[in-house]
């Protein structure tokens, strides 16, 4: 009996771990809710650059006080990242469709010196919202992005609602620009 | 001799050195823009993790964020900060994922002390099998008296037969 129960324990214990083990080994791409350690809390600010054509209406450059006490969403993209080409076209739509109430905003970084092929890829997708150059990629790691692209749900009072990880979809920006607004 | 010829035999010099100078020129303003690094900025930079590395830490990689974040330790360190404060500054925006060394603390823990566990539970495995491989030799052997008999007389009989002529 008592090698019995011997044998069951060492049959689990081995279980759990090759379980663990395929778990880790299987579960495929990173989660897109990656947490952030700024959930929750104010989202520094920053003062960069912007593209010539945002200049006319923002000014030469872009700072979160351009929110005017609107909900914001800030999407950080770079020139060489594929999934940045996926989901531009959706960051475009979502802006014509809630541009009124919330402020989108682009930021082009870990791409340094990277200035026309980033000018090519706004005018490319023609991103009616201001896109700003973070050339030393200091931004990048105040908001704490592990990759591009990334993008942040930022509240009207300034607290990050949530975070995404990867290219946003039609859906994500539905779901968290109506939780924003609400 | 052609005016061309001459003139190619001159030219050739000329450009020779214009192109080690444009070399040297090149190089120089490539010294001038790796500005060199404290030592401090790599030992700090072990200790943090690459954000879009895979195992990388932030002294290792050449990725462009590695690089911006040896340029910020190194502008951190000039101002006066200390390992702890740089160390923190990044925990503070990426978390304790960025750390290479997990702070022991909270689900942590389990990461500095299952290895600890581990090596008591193997340890103890090992010491018991000893003590019972230990008994196991100290204990008498047990025979069986009329078993014991049955030898003593083989043994006599054989050394009585080694006696014959």
């Amino acid at each position: 009996m008592n090698r019995l129960i011997r044998l069951l324990l060492v049959v689990a214990v081995m279980t759990g771990l090759t379980s663990l083990f395929l778990f880790g080994l299987l579960r495929g791409s990173p989660d897109r809710n990656v947490p952030s350690n700024l959930l929750g809390r104010t989202v520094p600010d920053f003062d960069l650059p912007l593209y010539e054509r945002y200049v006319a209406e923002f000014g030469p450059r872009l700072s979160l006080a351009a929110a005017e006490g609107r909900p914001m969403v800030i999407n950080f993209w770079a020139s060489w990242c594929g999934p940045c080409y996926e989901e531009a076209p959706h960051l475009q739509r979502a802006h014509q469709e809630y541009g009124d109430e919330i402020l989108f905003v682009g930021i082009q970084t870990q791409d340094r010196e990277a200035r026309a092929a980033g000018r090519a890829f706004v005018e490319r997708f023609g991103l009616g919202f201001p896109n700003a150059i973070d050339d030393d990629s200091r931004v990048s790691i105040a908001y704490g992005l592990f990759g591009v692209p990334e993008t942040f749900f930022v509240r009207r009072d300034g607290t990050l609602q949530y975070k995404y990880v990867g290219p946003v979809t039609d859906e994500i920006m539905r779901e968290q620009i109506g939780a924003l607004l609400r | 001799m052609s005016r061309g010829s001459r003139a190619m035999r001159c030219g050739a010099p000329t450009l020779a050195v214009a192109a080690v100078a444009l070399v040297l020129a090149f190089a120089s303003a490539a010294r001038a823009q790796e500005q060199p690094l404290d030592p401090r900025v790599f030992e700090i930079g072990r200790e943090l993790r690459c954000p879009t590395c895979v195992a990388e830490s932030v002294s290792d990689s050449n990725a462009a964020i590695a690089r911006e974040m040896r340029s910020l330790i190194q502008e951190q360190l000039d101002q006066g900060a200390g390992r702890g404060e740089v160390l923190g500054f990044f925990q503070e925006r990426y978390g304790d994922w960025i750390l290479l060394n997990p702070p022991m603390r909270g689900m942590n823990l389990v990461v500095w002390l299952l290895p600890v566990i581990a090596g008591a539970i193997g340890l103890l495995a090992v010491a018991q099998l000893l003590r019972r491989w230990r008994s196991a030799a100290e204990a008498p052997v047990e025979v069986d008296p009329a078993e014991l008999e049955r030898v003593r007389v083989a043994l006599e009989d054989h050394s009585g037969d080694g006696d014959r002529p």
